[in-house]
């Protein structure tokens, strides 16, 4: 692992996100990556004559266009730079990210912009996941990502009715945080005396995991532009420093498409948060973090996962959404700008996490910043074959 | 699973798949109005960035070089255009458009500067060349996509060339002249009198490295020569060049080089150079007008600096002296006349003019002479309207000017002489851009501009014979 291995210090220094949508008919794929760009730009005060290298991100096969980074040129501005592409699944937003900041801590380049978008109109997200697959045993029968997993083992672990209530309290409250930002993509105006309702109402996927907890389909995009620090420093007034990151794989037999006690899925994130933690001698992360921006497709997924990435025990998880500490001006804001469940364009996705990090952080998010100082963010990605990525960004270069 | 069959993998399946997956690609509102502007008015469209310049088709919303938003800056490209890259599909598979073999082609219409894919028919496909030019055929059943442009087939020839103006129009003849010598002296021009336009085609120095439609071969001077009569010239100026593009003296190469152009269009008149280029002995410069007796040729009229100095910072590139002793005028211009070759006589300053007239009082100019009024030589004078006047009103009274002026000169002086009655030259010999700074596209554009002149102080363009009975040549 690089940790501490940094040649220098990395800054964000400009973020950009188109606002996200399922209705994009106006735009083809570069033209709407350049509107991510040229608000990223205008944020950091750039020209792409600044920009030493690009790299660009989204799901395989979903718009089943072939080296789509090529075409992009015509939104991304990478014509004649160097310019890379990365695909990673569903974390390839936090992986462009991660690439960024290798990139410019190894000194390789003093700017990079990364790019990661998605346009799932227009595309078969189903169809570029079934490749995904095992060609010889799988491929014929499995499709999608859907899993009702951990809708089971929440209920299993706490009980039908308090796992039902606190999967809609999260969902509720991701709503109400996507109704604060005008980018998210689905803001339904929900309130907590639906819980009730909504439990009884929303169709039921697979087991207890209900449509209306599943994330959306977006059109999307997100620019974040990376910068050393000493370019960091001259260009912008308020950097965001990347302390560290981690990325975690594992395969495991696609067992994520059905469910087998014997193969518990998702340890990923534990084992990642617990090594990013332990390095970087933070003992109390759900202390330490001021707001943790989590990829979490689903709100079954993000209550158990929250106790994976804090390592919180018992029913400490729950706990804290039933309470609505996870809300804006909570003791742990997850989510302000309303997650993956309120806006999902795949590649952009995870970098949008870092780049909501980052906002929060810089302190103007917008209608969704949280009221008091951050400092300390934590963004995180998932995807693949159970993969985690796990960034931590900072207010002051002082750890 | 299938069962391989071949001897020794009886034991081995085969697992076949196969994926056919929904789509749906947005045009986006560019992509749009492209297609709907070549479905509705059949016409094909492409966006200019006016940051560079570069026409972009397909049409898009941002220039990939500058980042420049462009996409409100709608320019309409011709039908035609030339092949810039082609390949040959020789397999027959579902997904092509047509039965192999056929041939696509990437095709930059004219007007836009980034080639696009389409089908290229009615040519064989061994036949096909990059640089030949082609033509759009619609598709006569609208699909709302690129293939309502159904292919693309070879263009006719002469299909872009600027028809010549003024056809139809009743010939000129002297006793047409409305003003007298008189009032024309004093800057009253007859405005009936047609215009000479002359196209210096290639000069001795503009290289192909700067513009490359600048004419070598014989075969390319009779191609620029029959675009520039098409557009409007009545005379072009020839300096032959050799293969290398250097000017030449060789008799052989230079009536190659006539002799193509009057077999291209037999009606223009040519013109040779008697300067030939740097560095040429006066024999030589001679000697190949008596041999080859072109109707016109050009006659020097002072010894000169000829150079090429840095316009913006004066810096000496070249420094050149271009002899024409009072010897060489009378030597040179008894030899024209004497040989029935009209000279245009060269004028980089009024001295030159004055020059001219002390040898012409021995009589052996014939009437009427015909002078060249020069701008902008590094050597001679820049140009200046009073200037010009002053000059106009020294030629003797039944003599007839014409002018032309070195880069940006140009336009301002051959405007001149068409608003004072005299006549104009243009050509990549003077100048190579257009007025906006564009390169030219070659010698015809110039020739163009020329003709909007004339267009706008309504003058008529002067046919090769009116020129002809205006200048006292006699045809060949």
């Amino acid at each position: 692992m690089a940790h501490k291995k940094k040649n220098r210090n990395v800054g964000i220094i400009g973020v950009g996100q188109t606002k996200h949508s399922s209705h994009r008919e106006d735009v083809n794929q570069p033209e709407m990556i350049h509107e991510a760009i040229s608000l990223a730009l205008k944020d950091a005060k750039l020209t792409m004559k600044d920009i030493d290298c690009v790299i660009h991100g989204n799901m395989e096969l979903f718009e089943m266009v072939h080296q789509p980074d090529l075409w992009h040129t015509l939104g991304t501005g990478a014509f004649g730079k160097d310019s890379i592409r990365i695909t990673t699944g569903g974390t390839v937003g936090a992986t462009l990210a991660c690439a960024a900041d290798n990139l410019v801590s190894s000194g390789m380049y003093d700017i990079v912009l990364a790019i990661g978008f998605e346009k799932l109109q227009e595309g078969n997200t189903t169809g570029g996941i079934t490749n995904m697959a095992d060609p010889l045993w799988f491929r014929k029968i499995q499709a999608g990502a859907l899993t009702g997993s951990s809708a089971y083992d929440v209920e299993r672990e706490f009980g039908l009715e308090r796992a039902n209530r606190a999967s809609m309290i999260y969902r509720i409250i991701m709503d109400k945080h996507a109704g604060l930002n005008p980018n998210a993509h689905r803001a339904f105006g929900l309130d907590f005396n639906q819980i009730d309702d909504l439990i009884k109402i929303s169709p039921k996927l697979v087991g207890e995991l209900k449509l209306i907890e599943m994330c959306s389909q977006s059109d999307g995009a997100c620019c974040v532009i990376f910068a050393c620090e000493k370019r960091a420093k001259d260009i912008s007034k308020n950097p965001v420093w990347i302390r560290d990151h981690i990325t975690a794989h594992k395969e495991e037999t696609f067992n994520i498409f059905g469910y087998n006690r014997e193969f518990p899925v998702v340890k990923t994130h534990k084992f990642a948060a617990e090594h990013l933690f332990k390095r970087n001698e933070i003992k109390d992360p759900l202390g330490y973090f001021d707001v943790f921006e989590m990829y979490d497709p689903a709100s079954w997924w993000a209550i158990d996962w929250l106790r994976d990435f804090f390592g919180l025990k018992g029913d400490e998880h729950l706990k804290l959404v039933e309470n609505k500490e996870i809300m804006i001006g909570g003791k742990m804001p997850i989510n302000p700008s309303g997650g993956v469940i309120g806006s999902n364009p795949i590649g952009a996705t995870a970098l949008v996490r870092v780049a909501e990090a980052a906002l929060q952080i810089r302190g103007n998010a917008g209608p969704h910043q949280i009221p008091t100082p951050v400092k300390h963010a934590l963004a995180s990605g998932f995807g693949g074959t159970m993969w985690t990525v796990l960034m931590m960004l900072e207010k002051e270069l002082n750890w | 699973m299938a069962k391989k069959e071949m001897k020794g993998f009886e034991d081995s399946y085969i697992v076949e798949g196969k994926m056919a997956l929904p789509y749906t690609y947005f045009a986006g509102r560019v992509g749009s109005k492209f297609i709907t502007t070549l479905r509705d008015q059949k016409k094909i469209m492409g966006v200019k960035c006016p940051t560079c310049n570069k026409v972009y088709l397909p049409p898009r919303q941002v220039c990939e070089k500058d980042f420049t938003d462009i996409r409100d800056n709608w320019v309409e490209v011709k039908n035609s255009g030339v092949v810039t890259n082609f390949t040959v599909v020789r397999y027959d598979d579902k997904h092509l458009p047509r039965k192999a073999p056929f041939t696509l082609a990437l095709i930059k219409l004219d007007g836009a500067d980034t080639p696009f894919m389409h089908i290229l028919e009615g040519i064989k496909p061994e036949e096909v060349k990059i640089g030949m030019k082609v033509e759009a055929e619609f598709a006569a059943q609208t699909t709302n996509t690129i293939l309502d442009i159904d292919h693309f087939k070879p263009a006719a020839a002469e299909k872009n060339v600027f028809e010549r103006p003024g056809t139809g129009r009743k010939p000129w003849k002297p006793e047409d002249e409305h003003e007298t010598q008189e009032k024309r002296r004093g800057g009253k021009p007859d405005m009936s009198t047609p215009v000479i336009i002359t196209a210096a085609l290639s000069g001795a120095a503009t290289m192909k490295n700067q513009i490359p439609s600048v004419p070598y071969t014989p075969a390319e001077f009779a191609e620029e020569a029959y675009k520039c009569w098409k557009a409007g010239a009545a005379m072009v100026h020839v300096h032959a060049r050799g293969e290398d593009g250097m000017a030449t003296h060789e008799h052989d190469r230079i009536r190659a080089t006539h002799d193509a152009i009057k077999e291209r269009c037999p009606d223009l008149i040519v013109n040779l150079s008697s300067a030939v280029g740097m560095g040429k002995t006066a024999e030589q410069r001679i000697s190949q007008i008596v041999a080859i007796k072109p109707e016109m040729a050009s006659l020097n009229t002072n010894t000169m600096n000829f150079s090429i100095i840095d316009r913006k910072t004066g810096k000496i590139f070249i420094d050149y002296v271009f002899e024409n002793t009072f010897t060489m005028v009378q030597d040179f211009g008894k030899a024209m006349e004497k040989n029935g070759v009209k000279p245009e006589i060269e004028c980089y300053d009024i001295g030159g003019l004055d020059n001219t007239l002390l040898v012409a009082k021995q009589g052996f100019f014939t009437d009427p002479m015909n002078f060249n009024f020069v701008w902008g030589v590094a050597g001679g004078q820049a140009f200046r309207s009073e200037a010009f006047i002053a000059m106009m009103n020294a030629i003797p009274p039944k003599a007839n000017f014409t002018t032309c002026g070195v880069g940006t000169d140009e336009f301002p002086c051959i405007m001149q002489s068409c608003m004072l009655g005299g006549h104009m030259r243009v050509g990549l010999e003077d100048n190579i851009r257009m007025p906006n700074g564009e390169l030219a596209k070659g010698n015809y554009e110039l020739v163009e501009v020329a003709v909007r002149i004339a267009e706008c102080l309504g003058r008529p363009v002067a046919t090769a014979d009116e020129a002809r009975l205006i200048m006292g040549i006699k045809k060949r």
